[in-house]
């Protein structure tokens, strides 16, 4: 598994850390069941402090994406959550990007499609609250 | 709860007419590695020197592991592993002299220890101290500082004058040698983003006091740029916490240290807003030369022609 850490950016070690995890962990790229370095073989190969280490770990078990077994080690988890989840996602980053182009094209500054998509997001839990316990229309994952 | 490992409570401290620390506050608790953060000049040195008995302050209170440092120095610096500030130690010595001299001192010194960092920090034994690299020698003052098995481990700036390879395995020793091993570690540095990786908790010293003590995690979530219409900004400048403001085309430009209660609030009156995660220099930044007021005050032209608000 091969983690590298931007030093100064803007999106916190730990975030950097947990998302690299998460990608390969759905990727396939490294497997279910697989050994990963404990938490202090991490902490120490990527000079960063333990417990920003163990919170992810703790974050991802949380996720279903890494299983931390007592005195064994950690594994990366049996059942991931949705495998073809990673590729929607990348899907749907493609879709935004597209309406983002538009958006511009018709002459709405960042501030506006940022607006625009605070809006559609309020939306959205509008109508959760309202639908809620009712069917989805669209399958979200969540109900498995 | 055990009691913290250093304790420093209202300490002044001036030198001359300079005023270097006014009402300085910090707390370490045991086990934290804490990074201790302020432009040069700002009294970091004055502050370890300090803790370590060899200044007295004007006025307050310090205490490492319970002892006051100005009335028990010698107890103080038996219990802590101390590295000073651009340490160069006995130059005509050779390494192993220096180590010999030193263990001497500590009645806890621990000689299968020294001579395990010995290898591992690959400090020549042979090779006087004058000639040591400018690496070699914090690695040597580091094995010396850690080599009796201190509680409490203060170093002043050890990353000074390091190369970023040198940096990375300085930090690569902190968490390997001493946060496994549950010691409690004060470290100065003027360097962010060299201390996010490895730091519990993160103090900035500014103007004499603590203007910001938190965990890494906690300093992202609150510190953020938040951009906003100049009249909205105006309207809820009492919401916010403002470090820095400038005023941009159209835009106001805020650094806030509130950003989940701001943009809570933002989203309940529906108002327009962008919000951006920042790196920690920039977070440094606003906090030691934000300048909270210059975008938030209205244009020059409105101001003789708005008086009430």
């Amino acid at each position: 598994m091969f983690i590298r850490i931007e030093k100064g950016s803007s999106t916190p070690i730990s975030r950097q850390i947990a998302d690299q995890i998460r990608a390969q962990c759905l990727s396939g790229r490294v497997k279910s069941g697989t050994q990963i370095p404990s938490v202090r073989q991490l902490a120490r190969d990527l000079a960063v402090n333990q417990n920003t280490v163990l919170r992810v770990y703790e974050k991802l078990t949380a996720e279903k994406l890494l299983d931390m077994r007592h005195g064994e080690g950690t594994f990366v988890g049996d059942e991931l959550p949705k495998h073809e989840l990673k590729a929607e996602r990348i899907r749907f980053l493609d879709e935004l990007t597209q309406l983002a182009q538009h958006g511009r094209l018709l002459g709405l500054s960042a501030t506006d499609l940022h607006a625009l998509l605070d809006d559609a997001l309020a939306q959205t839990q509008d109508a959760s609250a309202i639908t809620d316990g009712a069917p989805r229309t669209r399958n979200t994952g969540d109900n498995a | 709860m055990t009691s913290p490992a250093i304790e420093i409570r209202d300490v002044h401290k001036s030198f001359r007419d300079k005023t270097v620390l006014s009402g300085l506050n910090l707390t370490v608790e045991s086990g934290q590695t804490f990074a201790f953060l302020g432009r040069n000049g700002e009294g970091k040195t004055t502050t370890i020197q300090m803790l370590m008995g060899l200044l007295s302050p004007d006025q307050g209170t310090l205490r490492v592991l319970g002892r006051n440092p100005q009335l028990e120095p010698l107890e103080v610096r038996r219990t802590v592993g101390y590295l000073a500030e651009d340490q160069t130690m006995f130059g005509w010595m050779t390494a192993e002299e220096v180590i010999r001299f030193v263990a001497a001192f500590y009645p806890t010194w621990d000689h299968s220890l020294a001579t395990r960092f010995v290898e591992q920090f690959d400090v020549p034994l042979k090779t006087k101290v004058r000639h040591l690299s400018k690496g070699q020698n914090v690695r040597l003052g580091l094995l010396l500082a850690l080599a009796h098995r201190p509680e409490v481990v203060i170093l002043d700036d050890p990353a000074l004058g390091l190369d970023p390879i040198m940096r990375k395995e300085f930090n690569r020793d902190l968490v390997e040698h001493l946060q496994s091993a549950g010691t409690t570690v004060l470290y100065s540095s003027h360097l962010l983003y060299e201390v996010e990786p490895v730091a519990d908790v993160i103090a900035i010293l500014h103007h004499g006091s603590i203007v910001r003590q938190s965990t890494t995690d906690d300093l992202r979530e609150q510190v953020k740029r938040l951009i906003l219409e100049p009249e909205m900004a105006r309207r809820l400048a009492g919401e916010l916490t403002v470090l820095d403001s400038r005023l941009s085309t159209g835009e106001v430009i805020l650094t806030i240290d509130n950003a989940p209660d701001a943009t809570a609030l933002l989203r309940t009156q529906g108002i327009a807003h962008r919000l951006e995660d920042l790196s920690l220099d920039e977070i440094f930044e606003a906090f030691v030369v934000g300048r909270p007021d210059s975008g938030l005050q209205r244009p020059p032209q409105s101001s003789t022609v708005a008086t009430s608000v």
